[in-house]
C-alpha cells in the first residue's frame, strides 16, 4: 500500500508560553483565511469555555479547518489545533501534537524565551514535529526582536533569523506566517485505501449526537454508514456523521488520510471511546493501533464531595462527562468520616484541580467541597510491603511504617538575574536542592532545582510570582521518588479529628503548617453557640491550637414599628447561609474552609 | 386584641445612628401630613370595620416635636373611627428636649397614658456626639414632669468607648427617675448612617464588648427591679408594654403614615417611606403601600416562633397546638435534639434560656 503525500493539507498547532499571544495569533490566522467574517468574531474564538475567557488562558484544545490560497496560486487546507499553555496541561499539548506535522512556536518579543517555551519545544521535538518560530508582539515599545531571534538560535537551536516578526494583535506580518506554514510545515502522509486508523485526540458529549470524537485520520477513509470499533473496546458503532471544524461542526461526505475532523456514531457511553485510542473499521480492520501518546498521570489528588450528600450521583455524572474530554482526570469513589460519600480525584496540577472544581460548579450547578490536595506517596511498611497512598486518611498507622518516599520534580526557573536571591530563598524554604544555574543572555538566568512535589502544589507558583514581580517563569518535570521524613498532620475541631483536613507533610514543616491552617480555620469558621478548639496534631500529640470563641451576639435589634417582614427576611437569609455549611461532628464548617487551607503562605 | 401605630416622621435634627423614616427639613409639611393620616385612617377603618383595638402607639421621628394639636387630633380620629377598648394603652414617644407642661397636659387630656423617653445615654458629651438634641438635665426635668406616670426610657448599648460605668450611670439615672420600663438596645450601625463610618473605622465596641456590656446591663436592671420580658425590654411587674407584646404574639396591627407596617388578616404590608410619595398617594385616594405579602402555611408558624422566642414567656404549648394542630415538642423533635440544650421547656412553655437570648438567631433559624 502506497503512502501518498497530501500536498494541499497542513496540520499544525501553536505552542507558546502562557500570555505570549497564542490565541490572538490563532484568531488572526482564522480571520485572514476568511473562515469567519470579522463581524462574527468574538475575541479569541477558540477559547470557547467561559472559564477560558475569564482567565485568559486556553485549557482545552479546539481544532479549526481553514482554506488558504497561497502565493503559489494553490489552495491549501489548514487544520489548526489550539493548545493550552500552562504547565498543568502539558499533556493536552502532547495530544494535539500527535495530530499534527508541525508547530508554530511563538516567542514574545519583549519577554523572550520562557519556561514553557522550552518545555513545549521539547515536546514538539519528541513528536518529530517541524517547528516554525514566530516572534510576536513587535508592536510593543519594549520589543527587542533581534535579541529574541538570537535567543531562539542559541537556546533552542532553531532558525531565528527567518522567524516572522509579527504583531498578532495589530495584524502585522500575519501573511508571512501563512506563507511559512505552506513552505515549512510538511504535508501529512497517508494511504486513503489502507485499513482505517484514526487517532482520537479529544472528545465531548453532545446531547443529540452522542459522543463526538475528534480524530486525525492517519490511514484510510471514513464516511457515514461505516461500521467502526476501537482497539480498547469490543463495541461496534455505525458512523452517523463525519465532518470538519469551521470551528463549529460541519458535516462532510468523508474524511480521508491526513485530515483532521470529527466522527459521530451514536456512541452513548462516555467510557466507550478513550482519548488516545485508535478507531478502525470492522470490515477491514487495521492490524495494530497507533502508538497513541504517553498517558497523563495525575500528580495531585483531592477528595471531591457534594455539599448536599444526596447529590452523590449527580456528582458522579458530572465527573464522567468531564472525563470524556479530559482524560487526565481520574476518580474513584471515596468515603470520608467527615464528609460522607464522594470521590478521590486525580489532577495534573492545582490549576487543573481548580478548573475541574469550577466546571463542576458552573456547568453542572453542583455545590462541592474539595479537600486539601495531596501527592502520591510510597509507603514502605515494616512487613516489607509497599503501598501507594494519595489520601492522608489511608496512611497506615505510624507503627507499621518503616519509611516513606515522596515524589520529586526537576524545576527550571527563568528570571531576570536581579531576582536570583529571592528565588533561591523560596526554593530553600520549599526544601529545594540547587542543581545548576546558567545565563541565557545578560538579561535572563535559568535556575535548576530539585524540589519535592508536595511543596510545589501549594503556593510555590504564587510565591515565585510575588517575589519576582511576576517576571519569573517556571516549569517542572517529575523526577522519581526520594526518601523523606513525612508525618500525617491531623486537624481536630472541637476534639474530633476531621479526616477531610488531614495532610501529609514533612516533619520540619508540620508545626508551621499546623499553625497556619489553624489560624486560617479560625478565620473562616464562624462563631457558634460554643467555643470551638482547633488543634493541629501529629499522632495524637497536639502541636498547635487556636480557638473560635463562642458566639456572643446574634439577635435582631428592635422590632420597630412592627416591621416584621424585614426581620423575617434577615433570618431567612441567615438560614440559607447555614445550608451552605457542612456539619462536622458538632461544628458547622463553611465549604471554603477546605479550600482555604490551600491558600496558606507557610511563612 | 390589636394595635394601632402612628408614625410621625418629623425631627428637629437627625441622630447619627438613625435610619428610620424621619425628615428634619420637612416639618413644614406637618399640617398636610396629618390631614393625610386622618384620611388614611378613615379608609382603613372602612376596610377593617369589625376589628377591635386595644393599644395605640405614636412613634417617630419625634412625635413630641410637632405641635400637640396634631397628636390630639390623631388620637381623636382613632377614637372616632376605630373600635377602641375601654381602657386602651396609648403611648407616645418623647424626646426629653421637647417636652413642656402644656404638651404633657394636652397629651394626657387626649388619653395618652404611657410615655417613652428617648434618653439613650446619661453622658452629655455622648449625646452631643450622637447629635441628640437634649441633655441629661432635659431628661431629668421631663421625668420630673412625668412623676407618677407610666413611662419608659431608652438606653443604647455599644456607644463609643462605652464602659460598664457609663452604662451603669445611664441605667441608674433611668431607675432613679421613676421609669417603670426600660428599652435597652444594642446599637446597630446601619449602612448609610453617619455612625456606619465610625463602625467601619473600628471606633465602636466589638461584638464581645457589646455582649459583655449588655450582660452587665441585664444584671443591673434586674437589681433595680426591672425584669427582662423580651430581648431588649425590661419592666417593673405589670408594666410591660401591651402594644409591643402584641407584635411578639403575632397579633394584628394597623400602621399609619410613612414607613408604617401593618398586619391584618394574615397580610403584612408597609407604606412608602418617602413623605411626598405618601402624601401624593393618599391625596389621590390611594393607599401608600409599597409592599404587601400574604402569609400562609408554614410561614405563619415560622413567624409565630421567631416572635414568641424573643420573649421570656416563649411559646405556649397549648396555644401552639391550637394554632398549628400538632404539639410543639412532636413537631420539632429533631430540632430539639440539637437546640434543646439552649432552651427551657417546662410549665407548658418552651423558651430560650435567658443566657442565650442574645444569640437567639442561630437557635430560631432551626425552627424556621
Amino acid at each position: 500500500m502506497a503512502k501518498t503525500k497530501k500536498e494541499n493539507i497542513r496540520n499544525f498547532c501553536i505552542i507558546a508560553h502562557i500570555d505570549h499571544g497564542k490565541s490572538t495569533l490563532a484568531d488572526r490566522i482564522i480571520e485572514m483565511t476568511g473562515q469567519v467574517a470579522e463581524r462574527d468574531m468574538e475575541n479569541q474564538l477558540l477559547d470557547s469555555m467561559d472559564l477560558e475567557r475569564e482567565r485568559g488562558i486556553t485549557i482545552k484544545l479546539t481544532p479549526v479547518r481553514m482554506s488558504y490560497k497561497a502565493k503559489d496560486g494553490k489552495e491549501y487546507i489548514f487544520n489548526l489545533i489550539d493548545t493550552p499553555g500552562h504547565v498543568d496541561f502539558t499533556y493536552e499539548v502532547s495530544r494535539s501534537l500527535a495530530a499534527c506535522e508541525g508547530a508554530i512556536l511563538i516567542v514574545d518579543a519583549s519577554q523572550g524565551i520562557e519556561a514553557q517555551t522550552l518545555a513545549n519545544t521539547y515536546l514538539a521535538l519528541d513528536n518529530n514535529l517541524e517547528i516554525m518560530p514566530v516572534i510576536n508582539k513587535i508592536d510593543l515599545v519594549s520589543a527587542r526582536p533581534d535579541e529574541v531571534a538570537k535567543e531562539i538560535e542559541e537556546v533552542i537551536g532553531l532558525d531565528g533569523a527567518n522567524a516572522p516578526r509579527i504583531s498578532a494583535k495589530e495584524g502585522i506580518n500575519i501573511d508571512r506566517v501563512l506563507e511559512q506554514i505552506v513552505e515549512l510545515i510538511p504535508p501529512p502522509e497517508g494511504d486513503d485505501d489502507a485499513p482505517l486508523k484514526a487517532l482520537i485526540f479529544d472528545s465531548y458529549y453532545d446531547n443529540y449526537k452522542g459522543v463526538i470524537c475528534f480524530v486525525r485520520i492517519v490511514d484510510g477513509t471514513v464516511r457515514a454508514g461505516v461500521k467502526i470499533k476501537t482497539f480498547n473496546s469490543s463495541k461496534v458503532f455505525d458512523v452517523v456523521e463525519v465532518g470538519t471544524f469551521d470551528p463549529h461542526l460541519k458535516p462532510k461526505a468523508s474524511l480521508s488520510a491526513g485530515e483532521v475532523g470529527y466522527i459521530a456514531a451514536s456512541i452513548k457511553s462516555i467510557q466507550d471511546t478513550t482519548v488516545g485510542d485508535t478507531i478502525t473499521s470492522v470490515d477491514n480492520p487495521a492490524a495494530e493501533p497507533l502508538p497513541g501518546y504517553k498517558k497523563a498521570l495525575p500528580v495531585v489528588f483531592s477528595g471531591v464531595y457534594p455539599l448536599d450528600g444526596s447529590k452523590f450521583n449527580d456528582l458522579k455524572d458530572a465527573l464522567l462527562k468531564l472525563k470524556l474530554n479530559d482524560a487526565a482526570l481520574t476518580f474513584e469513589p471515596d468515603n470520608s468520616a467527615a464528609l460522607g460519600f464522594g470521590f478521590r480525584c486525580g489532577f495534573l496540577g492545582l490549576l487543573h484541580m481548580e478548573i475541574i472544581q469550577q466546571r463542576i460548579e458552573r456547568e453542572f450547578d453542583l455545590d462541592i467541597i474539595t479537600t486539601a490536595p495531596s501527592v502520591s506517596y510510597k509507603v514502605y511498611k515494616t512487613d516489607g510491603s509497599m503501598v501507594v497512598v494519595n489520601n492522608p486518611s489511608h496512611l497506615p498507622p505510624a507503627t507499621d511504617i518503616d519509611y516513606m518516599e515522596e515524589p520529586i520534580v526537576k524545576a527550571s526557573i527563568y528570571s531576570p538575574p536581579d531576582f536570583v536571591g529571592p528565588i533561591m530563598d523560596l526554593c530553600q524554604e520549599k526544601r529545594g536542592v540547587f542543581l545548576d544555574m546558567s545565563y541565557i543572555d545578560s538579561g535572563r538566568v535559568r535556575l535548576l532545582y530539585k524540589l519535592p512535589l508536595n511543596e510545589i502544589i501549594y503556593d510555590f507558583f504564587d510565591g515565585l510570582k510575588s517575589r519576582t514581580k511576576g517576571y519569573a517563569s517556571f516549569d517542572y518535570e517529575l523526577d522519581g521518588y526520594e526518601k523523606s521524613d513525612l508525618v500525617k498532620l491531623d486537624m481536630m475541631l472541637n476534639g474530633d479529628v476531621c479526616d477531610a483536613l488531614s495532610i501529609i507533610v514533612h516533619r520540619e514543616k508540620a508545626y508551621a503548617r499546623g499553625r497556619a491552617i489553624g489560624e486560617k480555620l479560625k478565620d473562616v469558621i464562624p462563631r457558634q453557640m460554643f467555643e470551638i478548639p482547633i488543634q493541629a496534631c501529629i499522632g495524637g500529640k497536639v502541636i498547635a491550637r487556636e480557638t473560635v470563641k463562642a458566639l456572643r451576639k446574634d439577635v435582631l435589634a428592635k422590632c420597630y414599628g412592627g416591621d416584621i417582614t424585614r426581620k423575617k427576611k434577615l433570618l431567612e437569609k441567615q438560614k440559607e447561609g447555614k445550608k451552605k455549611m457542612r456539619r462536622l461532628g458538632t461544628v458547622e464548617v463553611p465549604s471554603e474552609a477546605f479550600t482555604s487551607i490551600l491558600k496558606i503562605d507557610s511563612e | 386584641m390589636s394595635g394601632i401605630y402612628v408614625h410621625v416622621p418629623f425631627c428637629k435634627s437627625k441622630c447619627t445612628y438613625c435610619d428610620f423614616a424621619s425628615y428634619p427639613r420637612e416639618t413644614g409639611k406637618a399640617e398636610l401630613y396629618f390631614a393625610c393620616l386622618y384620611k388614611e385612617m378613615k379608609a382603613r377603618a372602612n376596610q377593617y370595620r369589625k376589628k377591635k383595638f386595644d393599644t395605640v402607639y405614636i412613634g417617630g421621628g419625634t412625635p413630641s416635636f410637632v405641635d400637640e394639636k396634631f397628636i390630639v387630633g390623631a388620637i381623636r380620629q382613632i377614637k372616632d373611627k376605630f373600635d377602641l377598648s375601654a381602657e386602651p394603652e396609648i403611648t407616645i414617644e418623647i424626646n426629653p428636649g421637647t417636652l413642656t407642661e402644656e404638651k404633657l397636659s394636652a397629651y394626657k387630656a387626649a388619653g395618652v397614658n404611657r410615655f417613652s423617653l428617648g434618653l439613650q445615654s446619661a453622658d452629655d458629651r455622648m449625646l452631643e456626639r450622637l447629635n441628640r438634641i437634649h441633655t441629661l438635665e432635659d431628661y431629668l426635668s421631663a421625668a420630673e414632669m412625668l412623676k407618677g406616670e407610666n413611662f419608659n426610657a431608652d438606653a443604647l448599648v455599644g456607644l463609643f468607648d462605652q464602659t460598664e460605668k457609663d452604662l451603669e450611670k445611664t441605667l441608674s439615672v433611668i431607675a432613679d427617675s421613676g421609669a417603670s420600663h426600660v428599652s435597652m438596645y444594642a446599637l446597630k450601625p446601619e449602612e448609610g448612617t453617619p455612625i456606619f463610618s465610625s463602625y467601619l473605622n473600628g471606633d465602636l465596641p466589638d461584638e464581645d464588648a457589646v455582649a459583655d456590656l449588655y450582660e452587665f446591663g441585664v444584671k443591673y436592671l434586674k437589681s433595680r427591679g426591672f425584669d427582662r420580658y423580651e430581648v431588649s425590654n425590661f419592666a417593673k411587674k405589670g408594666c410591660e408594654s401591651r402594644h409591643n407584646l402584641n407584635y411578639w404574639r403575632r397579633g394584628e396591627y394597623l400602621g399609619f403614615g410613612v414607613a408604617a407596617s401593618s398586619h391584618a388578616d394574615n397580610r403584612r404590608f408597609t407604606n412608602t417611606e418617602i413623605i411626598d410619595e405618601y402624601i401624593k398617594c393618599i391625596l389621590s385616594g390611594h393607599f401608600a403601600e409599597i409592599s404587601s405579602e400574604e402569609i400562609t402555611g408554614d410561614e405563619i408558624r415560622s413567624e409565630y416562633l421567631m416572635l414568641a422566642l424573643r420573649t421570656e414567656a416563649g411559646v405556649d404549648h397549648e396555644e401552639f397546638r391550637r394554632l398549628f394542630g400538632k404539639p410543639f415538642e412532636a413537631t420539632f423533635k429533631e430540632v430539639l435534639k440539637s437546640q434543646g440544650k439552649y432552651m427551657d421547656i417546662s410549665g407548658g412553655r418552651a423558651r430560650i434560656k435567658p443566657e442565650y437570648l442574645f444569640v437567639q438567631n442561630s437557635i430560631i433559624i432551626s425552627f424556621m
